[in-house]
């Protein structure tokens, strides 16, 4: 059998990249950290050049890898989230004493297990994928040794994650004893007459609930403000948004797939766990007075509108959802990542006092959080706008006003608390003096894409609506 | 070119002001450059808007309808929303004043404003644009990103130039009207897909949207949550409470633009969006409009009777205005609308007067109570002549502006309503005792001595001078003006024959 293993070459490159990063570290004397960054940003931003630009010969990779274009959707996706981190924390880490070689290579690692999460086809990939993905960022959620904080943070994500691991394994162990088969299509759709019904919605009810820890949906979040506040801000943006961004890509998947008994069970349930998670993510957030905890209830809150729009999704509410996460990923990454930028060296900048009249000290990053801040609010005439809007219509066209207008009001209890960050970058005057170290190229090359993107997807999205749109029409409903 | 397609120009006066925000931001460093930056662009807005005035467009039929110029680019083609911007005659006067209060704002600021130069007026300039494109769009999704952006502007001037607590007000302020646009949203996409589902095509087109046929409860939960969206703007009582917070805390350019401009946003799109849209649940809705046009005008009467602060009570006599000129949306009958229209014109200039001279008084008093006042006439005459104008012209003295406006609201609901008219009376009344209270406290009456203060300096006078020349070119010619309206009514009880019923 012919292996075309150039098709799989951004996964190559990924694996390869990471490699070389680990090998420099290990060989060269005195890890030189521009070396590292500049291989593992060069490996990121090869693989995502080659995603996007290489059509792959054939639709997928000895059944277990999709290469049709929802997964290179993502995979260029993913490359820009990373390449975005890593510019993001390269003087972050060095100003920390955390820029090694593991630190890089690991983020090339995780997001290497991100392509694979949302490109699997196979069980056992998809679980392999996640592993990888979960394993390298419990290492660079802990990787700043010098604060007891990180090292918690780094516990609770590991203990989380190894027991969402556990309800996916034996989740999909169920899956695979009631079908008899490991393909994702193939379990979860056209069923043999006599399939066990119940056993499949209990395996998928498990497989929910580790994916439901993930990626924060309620009642499974309690983990993420403790763990978006210990971890160092960049690795919050890249966990934040990467590792949502690749088990929602699992998610839609999964629920394309879900045949007609099953989903007919499944949606209502997605309803009410949709209302919960924007209900609960927004109404907590109202009440949190430090950022990082605020932005982290904020994204619960997001993921609530993703699956809000998950329970349209077949009614055709995919491209809405797939622009949305894309817009999600920016503006979650401008948030943390500015929210980095602005910190002390010795800890994270948290409190909202602190943030106080940072917008005139440090107005270029200040700006920047404080669009992604308004993306977030879903004010025109940013991407996160449109986003909202897309999401609104899809679900309102499928007629679940109800769930609409849950989150319209959950929608309106989030703008105070956006504002309530505004109101302390530009309203108060400066509680103290902040030793925040100078703006470096990184974070402001970083800092400018996401701005620009966030305004200009907001005002001109039609090249990535097009190329959405075309990549919804080729999957099945 | 500008004189082969004038249409042009509505895109460029859109244009012009953001990117006058933008070289405002950028100079913000050297004060003097920012404004004068400020100051030329605005004033360039304003002569553009001026010279559409002496074109004289007359009214085409084009693909979105009847309008003096339009322009209609595509944009989202996705989405089916299109760049689709109309002028015809309310729009063309709203613009003007759009124009008009930005000058004045700039102008009113130039000495006070000392802090934070270059956001002050990028915020200025960037508030001027979207109102330009709100005042214009015909587009629903781009009306709706107009209106949802000028908050952001409106929220920094409140919030970072305001007064003590200021930082209350703008919050107020955004959750208010972003609440109530977020259910205008919602029922926006409704209707959306709605005619989407009827016709096969999703189009954000005014004039399209407008032939989509709905059932009667669908179309009055949509109206209500359009009506919803505007009334918090207007002000209508009950959802009133931060116009005064607002107001109070803005600076004085901030009160300007709130009360000559941003209240107008509602009942502009009132008569531009919610009638021609659902014209069945407006017209049932005529009696409500009514009961909360009159509970306005007599509820803020009666607070603003027992305020001491004059910006508050300028504020209260804001909503008392607003309210007799929604009695005259609801009235509906062509002399009404046009008393209604020409007081969104009145109201902006003449209210955005008594601010600017609240705050002139303020900044030589340090102190807006009017029972510390008193006596301000022996001291400060020139001041004092043109405070009591305005004040006169904000309580409708015949031969100034509001009066015009005024009679033709209480004469055409005279005609098919008489008690509502005579009631509105009464509340116009109400506003004449406590304006001449107002004035009584302040200018006449005791001195108090240890006051000793300068009277207005040339810049000052200038701009109430400017100020004052419409006030008493409306109250004493207001044939052109009114000639403006004719198209736009018309245009609007033909669009919606439903309404047309008292015409």
């Amino acid at each position: 059998m012919q292996l075309y293993w150039l098709d799989i070459l951004p996964i190559l490159i990924l694996g390869a990249g990471g490699l070389l990063v680990f090998c420099v570290g290990a060989f060269l004397p005195r890890r030189p950290t521009w070396l590292l960054f500049a291989l593992a940003l060069a490996t990121a931003l090869g693989a995502g050049l080659v995603a996007a630009l290489k059509t792959p010969t054939h639709p997928s990779f000895l059944g277990m890898l999709d290469l049709v274009a929802y997964a290179r959707f993502f995979g260029v996706l993913f490359m820009v989230i990373t390449s975005l981190t890593l510019l993001l924390a390269h003087r972050y880490s060095q100003a920390r004493g955390f820029a090694g070689d593991e630190f890089f290579a690991l983020i090339l690692y995780a997001a290497l297990g991100m392509v694979l999460v949302a490109a699997a086809t196979h069980w056992l990939i998809f679980f392999l994928g996640l592993e990888l993905l979960s394993i390298s960022l419990y290492v660079i959620i802990a990787i700043r040794r010098d604060t007891a904080v990180v090292q918690e943070a780094g516990v609770k994500y590991f203990i989380m994650g190894a027991v969402a691991s556990a309800f996916l394994a034996f989740g999909i162990a169920l899956l695979y004893a009631a079908t008899g088969t490991l393909d994702i299509q193939a379990s979860l759709s056209g069923w043999p007459a006599g399939a066990p019904l119940p056993v499949i919605m209990i395996a998928l009810a498990l497989i929910l609930v580790g994916i439901g820890f993930k990626i924060s949906m309620v009642p499974f979040h309690l983990w993420t403000p403790d763990v978006y506040e210990g971890a160092p801000a960049p690795v919050t943006a890249f966990l934040s948004t990467g590792s949502k961004v690749a088990l929602f890509a699992v998610l839609v998947r999964l629920a394309l797939n879900l045949g007609e008994p099953a989903w007919n069970l499944a949606w209502p349930a997605l309803w009410v766990l949709a209302a919960l998670t924007m209900a609960a993510g927004n109404l907590t957030a109202f009440y949190q007075t430090r950022v990082k905890r605020l932005l982290a209830y904020s994204s619960v809150g997001q993921m609530g509108y993703l699956l809000m729009a998950l329970v349209a999704i077949k009614q055709g509410s995919l491209p809405a959802l797939l622009f949305y996460l894309a817009v999600y990923a920016l503006m979650d990454l401008g948030a943390f990542g500015m929210l980095g930028a602005l910190s002390e060296t010795r800890e994270d900048l948290d409190e909202l006092v602190d943030l106080q009249g940072l917008g005139y000290s440090r107005p270029g990053r200040s700006a920047i959080l404080a669009v992604c801040l308004l993306a977030l609010a879903g004010l025109p005439p940013t991407a996160g706008f449109l986003g909202k809007l897309l999401l609104f219509w899809a679900v309102i066209k499928a007629k679940f006003i109800i769930l609409a207008v849950i989150g319209i009001l959950t929608a309106i209890i989030s703008i105070y608390y956006y504002f309530k960050v505004l109101v302390a970058l530009y309203l108060r005057p400066a509680s103290r003096a902040l030793q925040i170290p100078r703006l470096d190229f990184g974070i402001g090359l970083a800092g400018a894409t996401i701005l620009i993107a966030i305004v200009w997807l907001g005002v001109n999205p039609s090249f990535l609506l097009g190329l959405i749109t075309n990549i919804s029409a080729i999957l099945p409903r | 070119m500008v004189f082969m397609n004038p249409n042009i120009l509505l895109v460029v006066i859109v244009f012009l002001p953001l990117v006058g925000s933008f070289l405002a931001l950028a100079t913000g460093k050297n004060k003097r450059l920012c404004r004068w930056t400020a100051l030329t662009f605005s004033c360039i807005e304003l002569g553009l808007i001026s010279f559409i005035f002496f074109l004289d467009p007359q009214p085409h039929s084009g693909p979105t309808g009847i309008w003096l110029l339009a322009v209609d680019y595509p944009w989202l083609e996705v989405l089916g929303a299109r760049f689709g911007l109309s002028l015809d005659g309310l729009s063309l006067m709203l613009l003007w004043l759009t124009a008009f209060l930005t000058v004045i704002s700039i102008l009113i600021s130039w000495e006070v404003i000392q802090d934070k130069v270059g956001s002050f007026h990028f915020y200025l300039l960037f508030l001027e644009g979207c109102l330009m494109g709100l005042f214009m769009a015909t587009d629903l999704l781009l009306f709706y990103l107009f209106w949802e952006i000028q908050l952001i502007p409106m929220f920094f001037l409140i919030g970072i130039w305001g007064h003590s607590n200021r930082v209350y007000a703008s919050v107020k302020f955004v959750l208010f009207t972003f609440g109530g646009s977020l259910f205008m949203l919602i029922a926006l996409l409704a209707l959306y897909v709605i005619h989407g589902h009827q016709t096969g095509f999703y189009t954000f087109s005014l004039y399209l949207l407008a032939q989509t046929t709905l059932s009667p409860t669908v179309e009055a939960w949509l109206y209500g949550a359009f009506l919803l969206a505007f009334a918090i703007k207007i002000p209508l009582v009950p959802v009133h409470t931060w116009l005064p917070d607002a107001h109070t805390e803005a600076p004085t350019a901030g009160s300007v633009d709130l009360a000559g401009l941003l209240l107008k946003t509602g009942f502009y799109a009132f008569f531009r969006f919610a009638f021609p849209l659902f014209p069945g649940a407006a017209r049932a809705s005529i009696p409500l409009l009514l009961a909360l046009g009159l509970i306005g005008m007599f509820y803020a009467a009666w607070i603003a009777l027992a305020q001491t602060d004059i910006k508050r009570l300028v504020a209260y006599s804001s909503i008392t205005h607003m309210g007799l000129m929604v009695i005259g949306l609801g009235i509906m009958n062509v002399m009404a609308l046009s008393g209604s229209l020409l007081q969104l014109f009145n109201h902006g200039i003449s209210t955005s007067a008594l601010f600017v001279m609240v705050g002139m008084l303020d900044e030589r008093l340090g102190s807006r109570d009017f029972t510390q006042m008193g006596g301000l006439w022996k001291k400060i005459p020139i001041f004092s002549a043109f405070f009591l104008f305005f004040a006169m012209s904000s309580l409708g003295l015949p031969g100034l502006n509001n009066f015009v406006g005024e009679i033709l609201i209480l004469i055409g609901a005279f005609k098919v309503r008489p008690v509502i008219a005579i009631l509105a009376f009464i509340g116009v009344i109400l506003g004449v005792i406590y304006i001449l209270r107002m004035v009584q406290d302040s200018l006449f009456g005791e001195a108090h001595a240890e006051h000793n203060f300068e009277d207005l300096k040339p810049r000052e006078i200038f701009i109430l001078v400017i100020m004052a020349l419409p006030v008493l070119y409306i109250g004493l010619h207001p044939g052109p003006v009114l000639k403006l309206f004719d198209s736009s009514i018309i245009h609007m009880l033909q669009q919606v024959p439903l309404l047309a019923q008292n015409f």
